[in-house]
Parts: C-alpha cells; structure tokens; sequence
C-alpha cells in the first residue's frame, strides 16, 4: 500500500473537518470537525513516522492526543458555562459582547 | 486482502467524517465521530502503530467522546440550527475538491515507496518518551493538571449570596 | 489452512464466550434462589413422560434438567424474548433504540478475542496458540474495549426519553469512567511486574515457583492489585454492590427500562459474559491460567485439554463467586461509590504501582 494513499486520505480529511468548520453553526459539531482535523494530522504524522523509520511521529501523536484531551474538557466547560447564561449552543446566538 | 480492507476502512473514514458534518441532529454526528475513530485506529494500526491505535480508542473514543456525549445529553440538544444556504455549500465544496485535485499528482509523485519497517510497540514508543522526550512528557502532565482544574472552575454554578 | 485455523478458533471462542454467559444465567436464577432459601424456576419440562421405551432415558434427562431449571432459563426465556413485542418509544429514533444493544455487547465479545484458552500444543507439526488474536498490545485492547463498553449504558439510558432512563444512564457512565482509570492503574502494576503485555507471556510467566514452594501466581505477588482489580470489575460490570443504575429507583430498571424482548436479552447476555471476561481476566493474570501447581503440562494436545479444563474450572468458580457476592451484599449509595472509586481505590492502585516498580527495580 503506496503512504500516498495515507496523505491523501489524511489530506480529504482535514478538508472535511475545515469544511465543517466552517459551515456548521452549533458549537459542538464545530468541536467535534476541530477533532476530525487533528486526527488527519495525526494519520499524517503517523505516516511520516513509519516512512523516515523514526518513532519521533508517534510520540508526537501521542502529544496532540494528550492536548486534544485537555482542550475537550476546558471547551466544554466553556460550553455548558456560556450555556448557562443564553441557554443555546448556537455560535451566532452569542455573537453580541452582551451576556 | 489487505488493500480491500484498507479501501473499506478508508471510505468508512470518509463516509464517518461526511455524517459529523451533515448530519442534523448532534448526537448522531457524535456517534458518527466514534466511528470515524475507531477507523482511524485501524489506519495506525496498518501502519503498524499498534500503541498508538489503542491509545485513540481508550483516550480519543473511549474518553473524549463520552464527555461529548455527556454534554449533548445533559444540556438536551436537538438539531434546531438552520441549513446553510447550497450556495455556501456548493462554494466550500468547489473549493476543497478543486485543491484536492490540484494536489494529488503531486502527493504521489512524493511518496511512492512502501515505508520502512518500523514497529510501533509500547516499548520502542516509551523508550523514546522516558529519554528524549521527557521534558515535554512532565510538560504535558502539567497541562492536564491545569484543563481540570479549568474545567472544574468553568463548569461550577456560582452560587449568588444574598449578603 | 491459516483461514481454516482462524475459523475453528473464532467459532470455538464465540462458543465459549456465549455458554458461559448461558450457564451465568442459570447459576443466578437457581442460585439465587439456593441463597434466598427458596426453590427457584423447577417447573419447565419437569413433568415429561413417556411410554416408549426407548425414549425412557432421554425422557429422564429431560426431566432432570426442567427439575433444575435448565429448561426454564436457557429454552423458555430465549423463547419468551423473540416474540415479545419489540416498541420503540415515541419521540426518540428506531436506529439508536437498536444500536444501543450492539454498542453494550460488541466490547465484551471482542474482548473475548484477546483470552487464551489452553496452552499451545503441536499437532501433525503446526503449533497452534489457543488464542484467536495475539496483538503484542493485548492488555491494552482489553482496557481500550472497557472504555467502549460506556457506551451502550448511556445511549441506552438516552434513548427511552424519560428522566428516569436518562438519569441512570448517565449514572451508570459515571460509574464506569471512574472505575476505569483504578482498573487501568492496576492493570499496568501487573504489566510491570510481568515484563510483557502479551495475556499468554504472562501466563507463562506464572508458571514458575517463587520461593521454592509458592507458585508464583498473581494473587500471592501482587494481592492488593487483585483486590482492586476485583472491586473495580464489578463495578465496570455494574454489578451488585454496584448495582445503582440498574436498579437505582427499584422499581424501574434504570437504563434498559423501555427495552424489551430480544433488545433486553442481547443487554443481559451482554452483561453475563462480561463477568465472564471479568472472570478470565482474573483467572489469567492472578491465578495462572491453566497452570496446575507444580505439574508440568505436555504440549500435546492432551496437555491442551486438560489444560482447558483447568482454565474453565477457574473461571466458572469466580463467575459463581461475583453472583454468590451480587446476592448477598447491599447496594452501595452513589456518594459512596463515588467516593470508594477516587478517593480509596485510585490512590491505592497508584501506590501499588510506584511500590512494584520501586521492587521491580531492586531486585
């Protein structure tokens, strides 16, 4: 199996999750395509890995996953607090600097 | 055999990633997303990422998104967001595939060998985070002390005192 | 032939996996019913008669069997459940209401895949390792497929559309993601000390004497991890005493209350057979697997069966321990769960872990 099939996915991928990034207006499907982005990264990172025979990739997937975990937590937090005071989830309902 | 697989998981991968974006209802975009990693999962381990595909399914679907799933159900989300117009559509979608299809004979011009013959155990991967990596391994910890305590402060209901 | 291999293997371990969960179930109903001094399911096929002589014999097994509620259990009730009628709660969707109980099953049986039956044996020059996948990250997946397992409480729980289901759902999730990290935590103590995290390398590894007397079996290295691992299991498994989202209000059954028919039998053999694995994975890794005392086994396939037995006597003896202690214990209030799972077992498990690498080092 050819790595650039790997790049290729990896690369249809990031174009979904920006796309749906871009498109979608509640908060956590915007979370959620954040995710698909960096797990095409890490597919990406993963392939370089396996192509150089260097296990520095790997490690550094393991970095993104310990960040993606943790900027999980802190989002939603911030999500179920902005909830609290507009009871919506929508980005264009907090568009304004009031509360 | 394994290039049928392969074709399979890839086009669950992208037919998962497709159902995050355009699905309605937030709590099938959150399953749709469990999938997509269990098949990105099986993309590292194709590539011999055996760690690494357990760790995405213990940390990545196991953990994260049973915190998404909380959240979508605790704060009772249905899918009432409007449609984006066809014409935002249509333009993001022409544009991704257009740079998509400029890039591709490029990327397999890059890359058509098959890799070495790295093998991604526990031991090669915690070899290399215990020695070289260490300071970014304490760093992270850290950072994860830090999101909890974050997460616990954001999250807490402020009680308003009458005095 | 590697196909044919992996077909035989695949179809026995499915088989394993899927009696266990069926003999579980009738040691909890006529158990059960020994321990609350009271007869328990005895009428099904207990009255069968025959004048034909020939069907004599067949007729007095048959009977045997409904008098100890066999037939009752295994015949009757998997009967009852594929015609009952299967409804889906108005206001919520077909497809979640039917992917919750393939979600709360997939994890267990897959892994079911990772357990070896029997040590290796050789036959007509082929060695064959009794174990369907050998992954070198095999305690790992077993963690990784605990982790998955959340997942068909709580959309189950979501999916009746009542506060009732919804509430023990989601705390039946919480439950489980706080015992999973003291369940992990002692898990990788065990890998420490073994050296591997192959589940067949470190049954091997158990097969020596430490001490010159005492096998060196898991439970006698490491107790306080198997006591931890234990808790925390029946907890994963939301078994009694942890039994709070099943029966949280007692008189509705928490998350599967709008499941009926097939859809709750697939939940309940779902859970069976996770005590099962519960009872493998405690038998592999503290107990020694198939190994007997002292006694080396031929790598026949002799060796293999006896072996096999061995392995199937450990593990039927822990599944009936978890039912013996799910009926004889109270439920635990969710304060006090909550509190018993970080506050108590997470530290304990952490500074077991730090005292083994500490020992590990030394010696």
């Amino acid at each position: 199996m050819p790595l650039s099939n790997y790049i290729l996915l990896s690369a249809v991928m990031f174009s979904i999750g920006a796309v749906g990034v871009m498109l979608r207006r509640n908060t956590i499907v915007v979370f959620m395509c954040i995710e698909i982005m960096l797990n095409a990264v890490n597919l990406s990172f993963v392939t370089f890995s396996k192509l150089h025979n260097d296990i520095s990739g790997q490690v550094g997937v393991f970095f993104v996953m310990v960040v993606a975990a943790a900027e999980a937590a802190v989002g939603l937090a911030i999500m179920i607090s902005v909830f609290r005071s507009i009871l919506s989830v929508e980005t264009t309902d907090s568009s304004e600097l009031k509360l | 055999m394994t290039e049928l697989l392969w074709y399979i998981t890839a086009a669950l991968a992208i037919g998962s990633g497709l159902g995050v974006v355009m699905l309605r209802m937030p709590l099938y975009s959150a399953l749709s997303l469990v999938l997509h990693l269990f098949t990105m999962a099986a993309m590292f381990a194709f590539l011999d990422a055996h760690f690494l595909a357990t760790t995405q399914i213990i940390v990545y679907a196991g953990a994260i998104m049973v915190l998404v799933i909380f959240v979508i159900m605790l704060l009772s989300l249905e899918g009432t967001e409007k449609r984006p117009s066809i014409f935002l559509i249509g333009i993001a979608g022409a544009a991704a595939f257009g740079l998509l299809y400029m890039m591709a004979p490029a990327i397999r011009r890059t890359f058509p060998m098959t890799g070495g013959s790295l093998q991604g155990d526990v031991g090669t991967i915690g070899k290399s985070l215990y020695t070289d990596y260490i300071f970014s391994f304490e760093i992270a910890s850290l950072l994860i002390m830090v999101a909890i305590v974050g997460a616990v402060v954001l999250a807490k209901r402020i009680k308003k005192n009458a005095t | 032939m590697i196909w044919f291999i992996l077909i035989v293997k695949v179809l026995i371990v499915f088989q394993i996996a899927l009696g266990l969960a069926s003999v579980c179930v009738w040691v909890e109903r006529k158990g059960s019913a020994l321990i609350q001094d009271r007869i328990g399911a005895n009428r099904a096929g207990a009255f069968f008669y025959t004048d034909n002589i020939f069907l004599k014999p067949v007729f007095i097994v048959v009977r045997l069997l409904g008098v100890l509620g066999v037939i009752n259990t295994l015949l009757c009730d998997a009967v009852k459940a594929l015609f009952k009628e299967d409804f889906v709660p108005k206001g919520t969707s077909n497809f979640i209401h039917s992917l919750a109980p393939f979600m709360g099953v997939f994890p267990v049986f897959l892994a079911f895949s990772l357990i070896p039956f029997a040590p290796d044996f050789v036959i007509a020059g082929i060695t064959i390792r009794p174990q369907v996948a050998s992954l070198n990250a095999g305690v790992l997946f077993i963690f990784a497929m605990a982790s998955m397992a959340v997942y068909g409480a709580t959309i189950a729980g979501w999916c009746g559309n009542n506060k009732f289901s919804l509430l023990g759902g989601l705390r039946s999730a919480a439950q489980m993601i706080s015992y999973e990290l003291a369940l992990g935590i002692s898990l990788v103590a065990m890998v420490v000390l073994y050296g591997t995290l192959d589940l067949y390398d470190m049954v091997v590894a158990q097969t020596k004497l430490v001490g010159g007397f005492l096998p060196a079996w898991g439970v006698f290295t490491q107790p306080v991890a198997f006591i931890i691992f234990f808790v925390a299991g029946m907890a994963e498994t939301k078994r009694a005493p942890f039994d709070l989202p099943e029966s949280e209000s007692e008189l509705v059954a928490g998350y599967f209350t709008e499941y009926s028919g097939m859809k709750f039998l697939l939940f309940w053999l779902g859970e069976f057979a996770e005590i099962a694995l519960l009872a493998a994975l405690m038998v592999l890794m503290f107990f020694g697997g198939w190994d007997i005392p002292y006694v080396t086994l031929p790598a026949t396939w002799v060796g293999a069966l006896i072996g096999h037995l061995v392995f199937m006597g450990k593990i039927t003896f822990f599944c009936v321990l978890q039912i013996v202690i799910r009926w004889t214990l109270p439920r635990f209030r969710y304060d006090q769960l909550m509190h018993l799972g970080w506050k108590i077992l997470l530290p304990l498990s952490m500074a077991n872990l730090i005292v083994t690498a500490v020992l590990k080092l030394a010696f």
